[in-house]
């Protein structure tokens, strides 16, 4: 069998250039592979017809329980018959159907030859996850099929319609599968069968299957797909739509059927959609003028019988489907056939314009008549036969619900005998007061194909009989109801025969009589369809315009929200809390906390980023004095500084931003983010909270005054943890310093050239400078800021200096040092503008910068030299002359660097954020 | 006081150091290597450090050793997921090194001239692409390798920045729109830096949490490695919150670089706006990674607490899947909806993380793996399709490509379809496996919304392939450039991998099984 895939394939792969070669001939040895498929079966005829099976196994991917499983059953053998005999007469009259040197012809008989393998896999799957793949599959390659006009909108329309509704179908079904194939530990459909799955998961697992199965053949409510498919040439749809992939949901119902079609809510499903949509196929089907989608809709109904009838559940239903499905691909594909040489020989499709073809084309007409006669269920034919045994099955019911049944096959019987009528005439008779349209007379060999299936489709009618002797193992795997029903043409006068006469007397009067128009269907699944569509659209569109506004701060919101309801949760679920807590230690620390906290708020109230920014500083000089209190002057006074040089170099770069946030009032906007920021701090508090409530070891900083003067020779912890303790921290610091620097200078100064005025080296002027006080300055500026920026400068300057050395044992320190220099500097630039800051500090930044890590790092490695650790601290007690005592520790010297980084760094700013954005921003004269 | 060195097995840990090896080389190749023959340099360098990274690894294909003081675990996974960076890094590489699409490649020659200026229309003509985003993709792909095999949360936490960085920075080097790649680039770095924060939180949390607890006797109390957490989630006597809370907060930070919802609300823009291939870069690198150290921290440290947090992360997978799914419904820009779709595709790789059977690991690292191949090659042919300002991603410029170029359609759609999880190709086999394997595992709810939300999600994918084939071309219609050796390169490995593990995945398949195993 697998062989028989494979040869689909490689002449697919083939056939475009086969077609390229020998035209449109080359058809013909295209259709050897469904006929080798067709021969195939014919010959396992024997060995399925006692109900054996034929199997093979290949491994695949042992891991996920996909194998290769094939098994040819009775009812597999059938549907290889039918996808291989009719997929060779449909490629054969392929020939003659389109014109020579088509487009894409080479493309139509490859994938036409791949959707046949891919029909013939399905059905002979065995393993479940197999036949899925087949079933996928055969959605893709009928698209293909489908689209191969693809100039014509309604074209793209229905193939969409077509992919979608089939590909979604399938998924569910996979899901089915999987349910299934999980619960029983294999893929197997054969080993499944053994032993009938059962549990919570079935009914389930059955729905999606059904659901998969149902919307493949276009049962109600996926009906709407397969009329709007009828763009597809003609062939394509005598063999998609009658003969093969409508019928892969058929296939599949009729092959589960038999083990599950006990369990809920197998029959009910299938016997409900299954009879809708034969009545409402049919009466579409009577309302339409193009013979195409008379047929179509057709199709529809008689679906639907066919699934109504194998959900049925009985051994004799099952025996009826088996006959009917049979008779329908037979006299189905022929009728599509015939209108395909009618559109074609003619130009048209609509019944109103054709006339006076049987007296024209007699053999067409022939043929038609004897497809006709089996569609309406005349004896002798296949169609007869069929409907002979589904009536039977259900009058010798027991249950009213057979009753039930009974009477809407009856009048969808009915329905069928009435456009069967509809069509023969309306294709086929004299129409007085019709203008005859042009024919051109078909070629007779085109006429092979569609008489060969016709006149089989009254050939299984006669041999009856044996066709019962090989499809009884079939229906005998369905538990039996009632005496066994063996198809016959003539079974005496009984029931079922009167039950035919009566339809077809009442399908020629409702013929006559004609479907009242303009009775719209009270349903119609394509508004549903379109409605769904629409609405998931819209549902996206809506979702994505709420959810995705490009907003930084709403996506921001979004995380946020999130973490506050996580750990929120958390937290309440934390309880008891910890208790050993105080609340504060001197009544200032909460005054302070609340000026903190609003000064908080307000910032993010502020509509102005000038302010918003100020308030900001102001709760970090709360977060400054509550240092203070909690006894750590020297963190306090780090703390004032950076929050004093953040503001100057933040005022820098506002500078050149617009005033206000937005223009638009952002009130609520606003109300939501406070919340938000106060929801978020609470939490982070809370958590902060439980994790310093929860501590159980002693704390490491226990340990750090001793240490700090043993070791560090110092009396400030703060900056002995700095230079010593956490001297390695310290330095990858203010490399980073370095790094932020350098990076924030080179998006200033962009070119080589401008990296001069890094330097700081003064721009040549047309005056000579005179020197002397204030002469650099641009003028303009306020004369008293200038002359007290020169008095104090180096005041502050030599107090920086002051810092950095007392630092050890009182508070300050390098950093702190280094950015009371760094705002001296800053003065200097606000008073005097760039000139000045140059005449104040004539040296380049990144040399500054440069010295400080040299001397951290020098530090570091002579300490390692001298035969210390690395960065190991030691003390040095000198007398001086004049300065007396010298307490020194030669962690001094790092601190220096780290005072000249932060000095460079604040130099950086200045000269890049500062005067290089003011050079910038004044076009140049 | 002396300082005891931790052994390290150098060999184990050799892909590592190549891959940092080669990063660093990148730098200095940008210093002193003459600016013309930078490029060849660079991308010579990137490809030859990668293979060699490889190979080594596939010689220490059996090793199973916790090395670097315990902090670097080299087990299954480990080799596994690094040996899928490097193989899906090759590819993006080759997409960033292509250079015959557009003169100067894809990457803005210098990134600080201002966008719009007189400079920057001279750069946008004729100068060179900046070279430098070898070595920041180097740099990442290094990051993303110790990601993957790192065995303490503040090694992690190291490995998520050296990742991270460089990719802020690639996001901003698109030579085209750049107002829009810098903004993607910025947002990405905002968000990424709160994620990484929270991150560093809960680590910090769950070391309060592990305090007193030894991972074995004799050793230290407390600490973030695996081990010592994986100890304390069934010992330690302290608040659970700890617990609960730092798993919540380093979730965060992971499941941010991962894209899954909540925290995915940067993937459209930053997919949109950065340089595609870098885009597929992220794409598949990073999602591998990212996934590769969730299920690590998932498996390895926090198993004790799995009952506490699988119906949270369940209920993010699914979320995920949801928003993915429906939300990639409407969108009409290519790169936006294949950034929805990797959204969805997380919520999948989280249901396989979620199953919490050993088959779970096997099969995201299979999805992974086969999802890496063919998102990279979708951004390949992304790269093709382009008109005179560069690529035309917006959806209604690709109707009718299928009439002007059957091949690269065909390509397409083939790619499509993978991502609709057809079969016979990768992407039926990796979600299949995934929720056979959440089954497995008990989580059937996950798996239910898993079907419904790829039947949602082959929604867009299916209305690309129609419009591409069943329309007609117009004048607006984009000309598919004639792709260099480099993209072809990557295109023929992406399309082939993903027709090959469609076909035939058992190798790969068997592969992710026998490498399943952590290590604590």
């Amino acid at each position: 069998m697998l062989v028989l895939v494979v040869v689909h394939g490689l002449t697919a792969v083939a056939a475009p250039v086969l077609v390229r070669w020998l035209g449109r001939q080359a058809l013909y040895l295209c259709s050897l592979a469904p006929f080798a498929a067709l021969g195939w079966g014919l010959a396992q005829t024997g060995r399925v017809d006692q109900g054996g099976a034929v199997t093979e196994t290949y491994r695949w991917v042992d891991r996920l329980g996909l194998q290769i499983d094939l098994r040819l059953v009775t009812i597999s053998w059938l549907m290889v018959l039918l996808v291989g005999g009719v997929g060779g007469l449909v490629l054969v009259y392929s020939v003659r159907y389109f014109p020579a040197g088509q487009d894409g012809l080479g493309r139509y008989a490859g994938v036409f030859v791949a959707f046949a393998g891919a029909m013939f896999g399905l059905v002979v799957s065995d393993n479940l996850l197999l036949l899925y793949v087949f079933w996928e599959l055969t959605t893709v390659f009928s698209y293909l099929l489908i689209a191969q006009d693809p100039t014509r909108r309604s074209s793209r329309r229905s193939a969409m319609q077509a992919l979608l509704v089939t590909t979604l179908g399938g998924l569910a079904m996979l899901g089915g599968f999987v349910l299934l194939g999980e619960s029983a530990g294999t893929y197997r459909w054969s080993q499944i069968a053994e032993q009938p799955p059962s549990g919570p998961h079935l009914a389930a697992a059955l729905t999606l299957v059904l659901l998969g199965a149902l919307s493949k053949s276009a049962i109600f409510p996926f009906s709407f797909w397969l009329p709007a498919a009828m763009a597809a040439p003609t062939p394509v749809s005598a063999y998609l739509h009658a003969a093969a992939m409508v019928k892969a949901g058929v296939f599949l119902v009729a092959l589960l059927g038999a083990t599950v079609g006990g369990d809920q809510p197998w029959r009910p499903l299938l016997l409900t959609t299954g009879l809708i949509t034969m009545l409402l196929g049919g009466w579409a089907a009577l309302r339409q003028h193009d013979l195409k989608l008379l047929l179509a809709y057709g199709t529809v109904s008689q679906l639907g019988f066919l699934v109504a009838v194998f959900g049925g559940g009985t051994a004799n239903s099952a025996l009826a489907g088996a006959a009917l499905l049979l008779a329908h691909a037979l006299f189905k594909s022929t009728l599509f056939l015939v209108v395909g040489i009618i559109d074609v020989s003619t130009g048209t499709r609509d019944l109103r314009e054709l006339t006076g073809l049987a007296r024209r084309t007699p053999v067409l007409a022939v043929v038609a008549g004897l497809a006709a006669a089996s569609m309406a269920g005349l004896p002798p034919f296949a169609g007869f036969v069929g409907k002979e045994a589904a009536f039977a099955a259900f009058l010798h019911g027991t249950g009213t619900a057979d009753l039930v049944v009974l009477t809407v096959i009856a009048i969808g019987s009915t329905l069928t005998v009435a456009y069967t009528l509809r069509f023969l005439s309306g294709a086929f008779a004299d129409k007085p007061g019709v203008p005859e349209v042009a024919l051109r007379e078909p070629a007779t060999d085109w006429l092979v194909g569609p008489a060969i299936l016709a006149v089989a489709g009254l050939g299984v009618g006669a041999a009856a009989a044996p066709l019962d002797t090989v499809l009884t193992p079939y229906s005998d795997t369905f538990p039996a109801v009632g005496s066994a029903y063996h198809l016959a043409v003539w079974h005496g006068f009984s029931g079922p025969l009167g039950l035919s006469v009566l339809v077809l007397l009442a399908g020629y009067a409702l013929y006559r009589v004609g479907a009242p128009s303009g009775a719209r269907l009270p349903f119609d699944g394509a508004a549903a369809y379109r409605r769904v569509m629409s609405g998931v659209d819209r549902l996206a569109v809506e979702l994505t315009g709420a959810t995705q506004r490009g907003s930084l701060p709403s996506y921001l919101g979004v995380i946020l929200l999130v973490l506050v309801a996580g750990l929120g949760g958390i937290l309440i679920g934390a309880v008891p809390w910890p208790e050993n807590a105080r609340a504060w230690d001197t009544s200032l620390q909460p005054v302070v906390g609340a000026g903190i906290v609003v000064a908080a708020v307000t910032a993010v109230r502020a509509l102005r980023r000038l302010t918003a920014m100020i308030l900001v500083g102001v709760s970090g000089y709360g977060v400054a004095v509550l240092f203070v209190l909690h006894g750590a002057p020297d963190l306090a006074l780090t703390q004032f500084l950076v929050e004093t040089a953040t503001i100057a170099m933040m005022v820098l770069v506002l500078r050149r931003l617009p005033e206000k946030f937005s223009e638009r009032p952002i009130r609520t906007s606003r109300v939501g983010r406070i919340a938000l920021g106060v929801a978020v701090g609470v939490v982070a508090a809370a958590m902060t909270y439980v994790a310093v409530g929860g501590r159980e070891a002693v704390p490491l900083s226990d340990a750090f005054p001793g240490e700090a003067v043993s070791f560090g020779g110092g009396k400030n912890i703060v900056n002995v943890i700095l230079v010593d303790i956490r001297a390695w921290d310290t330095m990858g610091e203010i490399s980073v310093l370095v790094v932020a620097a350098t990076g924030v200078a080179s998006l200033i100064f962009r070119r080589s050239a401008a990296l001069a005025r890094r330097r700081g080296v003064p721009v040549p002027a047309d005056q000579p400078v005179t020197p002397g006080w204030l002469s650099a300055g641009a003028g303009g500026q306020s004369v008293i800021l200038e002359v007290v920026t020169r008095l104090v400068f180096h005041t502050i300057v030599l107090f920086s200096i002051f810092l950095l050395f007392s630092g050890h044992n009182a508070p300050g320190g390098g950093f702190a040092g280094g950015l009371v220099a760094g705002l001296a500097l800053a003065i200097r630039y606000l008073a005097g503008g760039p000139d000045e800051l140059t005449a104040a500090a004539p040296v380049d930044a990144g040399w500054v910068l440069g010295a400080g890590l040299f001397v951290s790092v020098g530090t570091g490695v002579l300490a390692m030299f001298a035969g210390a650790q690395v960065l190991q601290s030691a003390v040095v007690d000198v007398h001086l002359p004049v300065l007396g005592e010298v307490h020194l520790v030669t962690s001094i010297f790092f601190d220096i660097g780290v005072y000249l980084v932060v000095v460079g760094l604040i130099l950086d700013i200045l000269r890049s954020l500062g005067a290089e954005i003011d050079r910038q921003g004044v076009p140049a004269p | 006081m002396t300082i005891k060195f931790p052994d390290i097995d150098y060999a184990a840990i050799a892909p590592l150091l190549i891959m940092f090896g080669v990063a660093a080389l990148g730098v200095l190749v940008e210093a002193f290597v003459p600016k013309r023959a930078r490029h060849l340099t660079q991308l010579v360098l990137a490809l030859a450090g990668l293979v060699a990274a490889l190979v080594v690894l596939v010689t220490q294909a059996e090793t199973r050793v916790v090395t670097a003081g315990g902090a670097i675990a080299v087990d299954g996974p480990a080799l596994f997921l690094q040996g899928s960076i490097i193989v899906l890094a090759i590819m993006a590489v080759l997409l960033i090194g292509e250079r015959s699409l557009e003169k100067g490649g894809p990457f803005v020659a210098q990134a600080a001239i201002t966008v719009g200026s007189e400079d920057d229309r001279r750069q946008a003509a004729r100068a060179d692409g900046a070279t430098e985003v070898y070595p920041l993709a180097t740099f990442a792909i290094f990051g993303m390798m110790l990601f993957v095999s790192a065995n303490d949360l503040l090694t992690m936490f190291i490995a998520l920045e050296v990742l991270s960085l460089p990719l802020y920075l690639m996001c901003a080097l698109a030579r085209r729109r750049r107002l829009v790649s810098q903004e993607a680039a910025l947002k990405y770095f905002m968000l990424g830096a709160y994620a990484s924060a929270f991150f560093l939180f809960g680590v910090a949390l769950v070391y309060g949490f592990t305090a007193s607890v030894q991972a074995a006797p004799g050793r230290m109390a407390g600490g973030v490695d695996f081990a010592t957490i994986h100890a304390a989630a069934t010992q330690s006597p302290a608040n659970r919150a700890l617990l609960f809370g730092g798993l919540a907060m380093i979730a965060i930070g992971l499941l941010f670089k991962a894209a899954a919802a909540p925290f995915h609300v940067w993937t459209p823009d930053v997919y949109q706006g950065a340089p595609t291939a870098v885009t597929g870069f992220m794409a598949a690198c990073t999602k591998v990674a990212a996934f590769g150290a969730l299920l690590r921290v998932l498996y390895v440290a926090f198993d004790g607490a799995r009952w506490d947090f699988t119906p949270v992360l369940g209920a993010i997978a699914i979320l995920t899947m949801l928003v993915g799914a429906v939300l990639s419904v409407t969108q009409t820009d290519l790169k936006r909806l294949l950034a929805y779709s990797s959204i969805a595709n997380a919520g999948y790789l989280l249901v396989g993380v979620l199953a919490g059977v050993r088959e779970g690991i096997s099969s995201t690292m299979f999805y992974l793996v086969a999802y890496g191949f063919t998102v990279i090659a979708a951004f390949a042919v992304v790269t093709l399709v382009r008109d005179a300002d560069g690529e035309a991603t917006h959806l209604s410029r690709w109707a009718g490509l299928g009439r002007r170029s059957p091949v690269f359609a065909g390509v397409f759609t083939f790619i499509l379809l993978a991502f609709a999880g057809i079969p016979l190709t990768s992407g039926f086999i990796s979600k299949f496996a995934v929720f056979g394997a959440a089954l497995d595992g008990g989580q059937t709810w996950l798996v239910i919304a898993g079907v419904i939300t790829s039947m949602v999600l082959a929604f867009p994918y299916l209305r690309v392939v129609v419009m591409m084939w069943l329309s007609e071309p117009g004048e607006s219609t984009p000309t598919i450039a004639v792709p260099g050796a480099l993209t072809a390169a990557a295109l023929v490995i992406g399309v082939a991998a993903t027709l090959v593990l469609g076909v035939a995945p058992a190798p790969l398949l068997n592969l992710s099984d026998t490498a399943g195993q952590f290590i604590r």
